[in-house]
């Protein structure tokens, strides 16, 4: 049964396309096959951060036209043999397909994978819509901001909605020595108000920067990051093992910090 | 009408701001803008006319003019038989209205109460509404998510009653006769509470012409707004509007009484700036220096609605 999931945020700039990618590598590394689609049309750059980009000849419109097969079409990954992306196309907008037409396609690519993780754009239109036409599931990405965390809530209420109930939570570029000093909201915080089961939690980290820009997604160094870890792990709760969250406290977890968080809560 | 009325109240938020500060026995601390003194020197409250306006509740023939025009679905049982009642068809209504319907649709089939058995079927109201085929199909498709089953639509218009023949439903069609007869009942009818049991999020905004039960949390960005009281069993971190339609004796009570906004009837309260340190369950009601606190679990027993002062009163 070919898993179908929608990473969305509703709020741009949260992470949803590196975390596409990472999951996407993370997923082929344990051998699944997986196919990345990219529905952010106009503005596409999943295949930057994947490293692919020159290696992109047919889009998804393309394929909607019928002037070219799927097969063709999907972009292979130069490292992960089970990886594979469906590109968006960069000089239309987000008008030039619909949901229908995104669900027909995903039906066809469906038999040959066991994941498929769509890259849903910002924002809750048309694009929004296309990108979860075909979901089964979907992961909502935020950041520890009360702006992310509120279009987050949205997006949760409009999945709902379209009937998609299993919805897992990613938090991504926390901040562990703000939280500490209740500078940044915490991830209790957000679960409090999201109500849905957390998948995982990325820590914030410049290195995540220099892979995308590299197009070397981070988890596949060879002795993982923080960041990377997590993500790693995200993959294997996915496949249904039961792995524990990281503790990103660890590094800022002193005397000082602990008697401080004592006398605040008095 | 309503952008008037949502206009007003918005207006007496920023216009009329007196904090005031809450007596000491209730726990947590709202700041509020009680907008009594305000509103009573508005001239738009006078053509409002809230002073003469019955209470919703003790004359259900009086029209409910903020809640009802856009509470429209609704779904009932009657003599043993489902009815799913769509609301009529104005002339005025944009033809994004039927979206927002069919959204309305699925949030009630998702998320209200469900007191049918599985494989019931449904009777349709669609009174002088136009549907054609594709949009009974998509309500049909609606209901058997939820096991129910689409068997009969009732209209005064020819085209839906084609269409829904053609579709392979059973047809009702009469010429505006059971439509109004199902109007007459209504004023009755709508007071029903209407039953959550979910979380209502962002962005979200609930409308009933009665009182609202949630059994969740109504977060921030969402509103809920009733024409009769509010029982929230979880947090009110949004908006919550008690007595729309101008009952100053509707409640509005929390768990966690944490919220953007409150409204009872035409006043409005902000949150306080601070949290309290200790939250217990409170009701939110009119007192007569405006919107104030009180501890849930003996509110009744201190406070007694006064006729003449329009607001709640400490015994």
């Amino acid at each position: 049964m070919t898993r179908i999931i929608t990473i969305t945020s509703g709020k741009g700039g949260v992470g949803k396309t590196t975390i596409v990618a990472n999951l996407g590598t993370a997923l082929a590394r344990l051998g699944k096959k997986v196919a990345l689609i990219d529905a952010d049309f106009g503005l596409r750059n999943l295949d930057l951060l994947l490293g692919l980009e020159n290696r992109v000849v047919y889009t998804i419109l393309e394929v909607i036209a019928g002037e070219c097969s799927i097969e063709k079409a999907l972009v292979k990954d130069k490292r992960q043999p089970g990886l594979a992306l469906l590109p968006a196309a960069q000089n239309r907008n987000k008008e030039a397909v619909s949901p229908e037409q995104v669900k027909e396609i995903v039906s066809k690519i469906t038999p040959n994978f066991d994941y498929l993780i769509v890259d849903c754009p910002a924002g809750i239109e048309l694009g929004f819509r296309n990108a979860i036409a075909a979901a089964k599931e979907a992961i909502i990405v935020t950041t520890p901001e009360m702006a992310a965390v509120r279009d987050a809530d949205r997006v949760i209420g409009l999945l709902e909605a379209e009937g998609i109930k299993k919805i897992s939570l990613i938090v991504n570029r926390l901040r562990a020595e703000m939280v500490q000093l209740d500078k940044m909201i915490s991830v209790e915080d957000i679960i409090d108000l999201l109500v849905i089961p957390l998948i995982g939690i990325v820590p914030d980290d410049e290195r995540v920067i220099v892979s995308t820009n590299r197009g070397e997604p981070i988890v596949l160094e060879d002795r993982p990051s923080l960041p990377g870890m997590a993500l790693r792990n995200i993959a294997r709760r996915l496949e249904g093992e039961e792995v524990p969250f990281l503790d990103l406290m660890a590094s800022y977890d002193n005397l000082f910090t602990r008697l401080r968080r004592l006398f605040k809560k008095t | 009408m309503i952008a008037s009325f949502e206009s007003f109240l918005l207006g007496v938020g920023f216009k009329a701001r007196f904090p005031i500060k809450k007596p000491a026995h209730t726990l947590s601390t709202l700041t509020l803008n009680s907008s009594r003194h305000g509103t009573r020197e508005s001239p738009r409250e006078k053509n409002m006319n809230y002073d003469s306006k019955p209470v919703p509740e003790s004359n259900g023939s009086q029209p409910l003019f903020l809640v009802n025009r856009l509470s429209g679905v609704r779904l009932k049982q009657k003599e043993g038989k489902i009815f799913l009642i769509l609301p009529f068809q104005d002339k005025k209504e944009p033809p994004t209205y039927w979206a927002q319907i069919e959204t309305e649709l699925k949030y009630r089939l998702n998320n209200g109460e469900r007191f049918w058995r599985s494989g019931a079927t449904v009777n349709l109201v669609a009174r002088n509404r136009l549907l054609d085929g594709r949009q009974l199909q998509n309500i049909a498709r609606s209901l058997e998510g939820v096991n129910l089953k689409l068997k009969c639509v009732s209209t005064s218009r020819r085209q839906t009653a084609v269409a829904a023949a053609t579709a392979g439903f059973d047809v009702e069609h009469d010429r505006a006769a059971r439509s109004l007869e199902i109007t007459a009942e209504e004023s009755k009818e709508s007071t029903e509470p209407l039953y959550l049991r979910n979380t209502i999020r962002s962005g979200t905004e609930v409308r009933h012409s009665g009182s609202i039960i949630l059994l969740g949390d109504l977060n921030p960005g969402a509103v809920v707004i009733a024409a009769g009281d509010i029982i929230i069993w979880g947090s009110l971190r949004g908006v919550a509007h008690a007595g729309a339609n101008g009952n100053r004796e509707a409640r509005i009570m929390a768990l966690k009484m944490q919220p953007t906004q409150l409204r009872i009837a035409d006043l409005v309260a902000r949150a306080p700036e601070k949290s309290p340190e200790q939250i217990e369950p409170e009701i939110a009601y009119i007192a007569p220096v405006g919107i104030r606190l009180h501890l849930a679990s003996n509110f009744a027993k201190v406070h007694t609605f006064s006729k003449q002062a329009r607001a709640w009163i400490d015994n």
